[in-house]
């Protein structure tokens, strides 16, 4: 430990796993007094994973928590607390039928002879209040449910300052937030920061970590990837970092001719859960014997795009056919048995079931295909057969098809995810993030299937978040940014640059200037004033 | 702040542990559970100045002493299997269906309806009652799913909680089936508010001889529901859409199912067995139709049944045996001893408590992901944690205080006589 101020908050070498996944895989992260250190990265990169192990509640598996210098362990949220680490997640823990006030001082009310000392409480919620400017104090007896999002997470900083945080994790904060909120929490923020307190916020919109943040780290599958200076960093360099540019193989691809259009997608608009609209008039087509890639940072409408085309998600203007036929309106089931097959990203949640046993989850999105099943009875037998073939033919480890998905690793469930869909022996392959969180060897075998998917004259959209994943599977390659295509490339000879700035919003013309100007890097760089437009 | 860390730790050990459990020891488990909590109730019974091997022995013969008090238990067995399963069916889709009493009463009226209006088109007899039965068992079947198909639309297609919904449609049930059979059904004769008993012919045959209220065609019926569930659930592609939407409702969407359907479905299932169930009692316990508030709470007890059984429609017969045996148990200790009812009450409900406890554990630590080395809390990660650690900073000093753990990591590292004194010098000095 050096002879000046430690910092507010050190990981050494923190790992921490869940099974056979790794979730962080020897992270360092230093967190400077008063200041705001950014911690991107994809969803599943392990953001929240670390800060639940600072936060205490997740134990490390191996590694070093340093709170001012001193290693710590935490065993619960209460002992982090105790020693001034606070979190704000990222859904608020609030009671919602209690007020504001009672919020605050919840599980910490000063008492005077045994009851809740309510004069102290307001009190000392005053003086928080005043200290930072909060505007939380005239809402103190209202209800929780009565006040806006905003001023719920206002509400969740209080708490965490009342409880004496000297440090303050930050989880997603401006997923619910307005535009405006966003721009007052940031204000919030630079006034904690004066004060000395130290934040870490976590998200994965580089251009909120490049406004808010002093110091920005990049984690990508568990591992930390890069510090950064804010002031020295563009958006474009973030997202090279994010995504990764490592291509680790080079897979074989032949040329192929493309056939006729298998799915053709016209103005569509889809919104996500909370009826804002993600997707905003997109338009395309893929044809036989074609892999569509679709790339982009993760959250620009990637998610409601696929659901909406594969029937889980309502699609609010424009039309989808398939095979010529229009299947904007059509059912889930009708999709399906119509030919299309689905890798959803989010496996855990759609794509297997973790209480079925293998066999059972071979059955998922078949049970109404022959011969799986004639009329309502189900030949288990025949899913049997399903799925030991799929361990066989996709090297699914452990081999046994009678074990519950819930002990196979992450890239083993993929890789039976991808078979039963592979195997469904489609006209079209919608694939969302195929290779997310496989080992290499099984990366390249599922490569290599989607090829083969092609080559039989199939149609493939792909979505993914690896740049050279999408680069290398594609015949064509869209670039997503906030619901719409910036631009329809030829993977073969765009530069990671190139996607770098269309994947953060910048218009072919744009590109092509930056490409020309050195100056068009002052652009990239997020100013406060450009943070609060988007 | 180590003793807390003790305690978690074999916490987490012991849930693992009961996770990972087989038939066998759950069973081992089970009667374990019932022995010490017979044991505990006898030192209650002492404490409150009875004999307390007298009340435990009346409590065993009440339940199977006799002839007559195992029919008593089977009869009060086969009802609570039937809403018991009626009760597993929602809970297995993840649907909270509260309403089976109110289904099981409007079931029975349906019965009850059935029998009594057709009765007199039929030529007395022995064909005629299997006739009469036969229809009523179906009229109940459909009351029951009918009444149940209402919360489920609402709760699919008006986003209506169906606790709340299926809470109220009891007490509507109740309260206009009560008005009936207290006005236009009433039975003229009867001082209290019933219908017309149904004519001797109409109900299931004794076949043992020591009951006029339990038949062993009920119980059939009640097994072979049990038979027919099990086997939708696992062989056909509605009880795999079921049991798939309970588990992981976006997996179900994923694949196809249609989730509002799903929900209508699961009730309308659900609300057959528990309109059955009405249909049995009015059949084989009763003969009439009588002021549902009156009715055994079967509906309510069912729940107690289902969890117990783990929403598992098999598991439903041993549990409904447990709380059958109990229930007569109690009655014949209350009629018997004098010794108070609630003193009894709360001896039976020692051992649900009891028997359920392990259970819920189990359930727990399966949803924590205990057992089997999976998820956040698995064993092994944390062993590696602690023995492939070559680091001990103040904070590991914790972990290894004097008490032995059940952990071999624990177990693994040496004593440390300054554990408490280590773990003071982790604070900031």
């Amino acid at each position: 430990m050096s002879e000046t101020t430690p910092p507010a908050v050190r990981l050494e070498n923190i790992t921490k796993r869940f099974g056979d996944v790794v979730a962080n895989d020897g992270v360092d992260f230093t967190l400077e007094r008063g200041s705001v250190h950014a911690l991107v990265g994809e969803n599943g990169a392990g953001k929240t994973t670390l800060m639940n192990v600072l936060y205490g509640l997740y134990e490390p598996d191996g590694g070093t928590v340093y709170v001012d210098g001193e290693p710590r362990s935490f065993d619960s949220p209460h002992d982090a607390i105790d020693a001034g680490v606070g979190m704000i997640h990222q859904h608020f823990m609030l009671v919602d039928t209690m007020t504001v006030a009672q919020n605050v001082v919840l599980g910490h009310e000063p008492t005077s002879r045994g009851l809740v000392d309510r004069g102290t409480a307001r009190e000392r919620i005053h003086e928080l209040c005043d200290a930072y400017g909060f505007e939380v104090d005239d809402y103190l007896d209202a209800r929780v449910e009565d006040v806006g999002v905003g001023l719920q997470q206002r509400v969740e900083i209080v708490k965490t300052l009342y409880r004496g945080a000297d440090v303050l994790v930050l989880d997603e904060p401006t997923a619910v937030l307005t535009p405006q909120e966003v721009e007052g929490l940031y204000r919030v923020m630079d006034e904690l920061t004066a004060e000395g307190h130290s934040m870490v916020f976590i998200t994965h919109k580089l251009e909120e970590a490049m406004t808010a943040a002093d110091e920005i780290t990049v984690l990508r599958d568990g591992r930390a990837v890069g510090t950064v200076d804010a002031d020295a960093t563009s958006q474009a360099e973030l997202a090279q970092l994010m995504v990764g540019r490592d291509v680790l193989f080079e897979t074989e691809r032949t040329a192929h001719e493309p056939g006729d259009p298998v799915l053709e997608v016209e103005g569509l608009h889809a919104s996500d859960s909370r009826d804002v609209d993600r997707v905003r008039g997109v338009d395309f087509t893929v044809r036989e014997g074609e892999v569509f890639g679709i790339a982009g940072v993760e959250g620009n409408g990637q998610s409601e795009l696929i659901e909406a085309i594969t029937g889980l998600r309502p699609v609010d203007e424009g039309t989808v056919r398939f095979g010529g036929e229009e299947i904007t309106d059509a059912s889930r089931r009708r999709r399906i048995e119509a030919g299309i097959a689905y890798v959803p990203e989010d496996r855990h949640e759609r794509g297997i079931v973790l209480d079925y046993s293998l066999v059972e989850n071979a059955l998922l999105g078949n049970q109404t295909l022959s011969p799986f099943a004639s009329g309502q009875l189900i030949d288990w037998r025949a899913a049997r057969e399903h799925a030991e073939r799929i361990v066989e033919a996709y090297d699914v480890q452990p081999p046994n098809a009678d074990t519950h998905a819930r002990s196979f690793s992450g890239g083993n469930q993929q890789k039976f995810i991808v078979g039963r869909e592979i195997e469904h022996d489609p006209e079209l392959i919608v694939a969302a993030q195929p290779t997310r969180g496989v080992d290499v060897g099984s990366i390249e075998f599922i490569h290599e299937r989607l090829l083969e998917l092609r080559d039989e004259d199939r149609a493939v959209l792909l979505v993914s978040s690896k740049l050279d994943e999408v680069k290398e599977l594609s015949d064509r390659l869209a670039v997503i940014y906030e619901g719409e295509f910036t631009d329809v490339v030829d993977p073969e000879t765009v530069t990671d640059r190139e996607l770098g700035l269309l994947m953060t919003g910048r218009r072919p013309a744009a590109v092509a200037d930056g490409e020309a100007s050195a100056g068009a890097d002052e652009l990239e760089r997020g100013t406060r004033a450009d943070g609060g437009e988007r | 702040m180590s003793r807390a860390e003790t305690v978690r730790r074999n916490a987490r050990w012991a849930l693992a542990q009961l996770v990972d459990a087989s038939v066998a020891e759950r069973l081992v488990i089970a009667l374990a559970a019932l022995v010490a909590s017979l044991l505990l109730g006898g030192a209650i019974v002492l404490a409150a100045g009875h004999n307390p091997v007298t009340v435990v022995l009346f409590l065993i013969y009440g339940a199977i002493g006799t002839p007559g008090q195992v029919a008593f238990t089977l009869r009060k067995a086969t009802m609570l299997v039937l809403a018991g399963v009626a009760v597993a069916i929602a809970f297995r889709a993840n649907v909270f269906n509260i309403g089976v009493q109110g289904q099981l009463v409007v079931g029975g009226f349906a019965t009850a309806m059935t029998i009594l209006w057709l009765a007199p088109y039929l030529p007395a007899g022995g064909l005629a009652g299997l006739v009469l039965v036969a229809c009523g068992l179906v009229a109940g079947v459909g009351g029951g799913a009918a009444y149940a198909a209402l919360p489920g639309a609402m709760k699919a297609y008006a986003d209506a909680n169906e606790v709340v919904t299926t809470i109220m449609l009891n007490f509507i049930a109740t309260g206009v089936l009560f008005v009936l059979v207290d006005g236009p059904l009433k039975d003229p004769e009867a001082a209290a508010p019933k219908t017309l008993n149904f004519p001797d012919y109409a109900g299931f045959p004794s076949l043992l001889g020591v009951s006029d209220s339990f038949s062993l065609v009920g119980l059939a019926i009640a097994l072979a529901a049990v038979v027919v569930v099990y086997v939708v659930m696992t062989t056909t592609r509605f009880g795999y859409d079921l049991r798939t939407t309970g588990y992981q409702a976006a997996a179900s969407a994923y694949s196809g199912v249609d989730p509002e359907r799903t929900v209508v479905s699961t009730m309308v299932a659900s609300g057959m067995v528990a309109g059955l169930a009405g249909a049995v009692y009015v059949v084989m316990v009763v003969g009439y139709f009588q002021d549902p508030g009156v009715f055994p709470t079967f509906g309510f007890d069912g729940i107690a049944v289902s969890l117990l059984a783990a929403n598992n429609p098999l598991g439903a017969v041993p549990a409904g045996l447990l709380f059958g045996a109990l229930s007569s148990g109690r009655q014949f200790v209350d009629v018997n001893l004098d010794v108070p009812k609630e003193l009894i009450d709360g001896i039976v409900g020692l051992i649900v408590l009891f028997v359920a406890t392990p259970e819920l554990f189990r359930h727990l630590g399966r949803r924590a992901g205990l057992g089997g080395g999976e998820g956040p809390a698995g064993e092994e990660g944390e062993a590696v944690a602690d023995g492939g650690e070559p680091v001990a900073g103040p904070a590991d000093g914790d972990e290894s205080d004097g008490e032995p753990g059940p952990r071999t990591a624990d177990g693994d590292e040496p004593p440390d006589p300054d554990g408490p004194t280590r773990s003071d010098g982790g604070e900031p000095a």
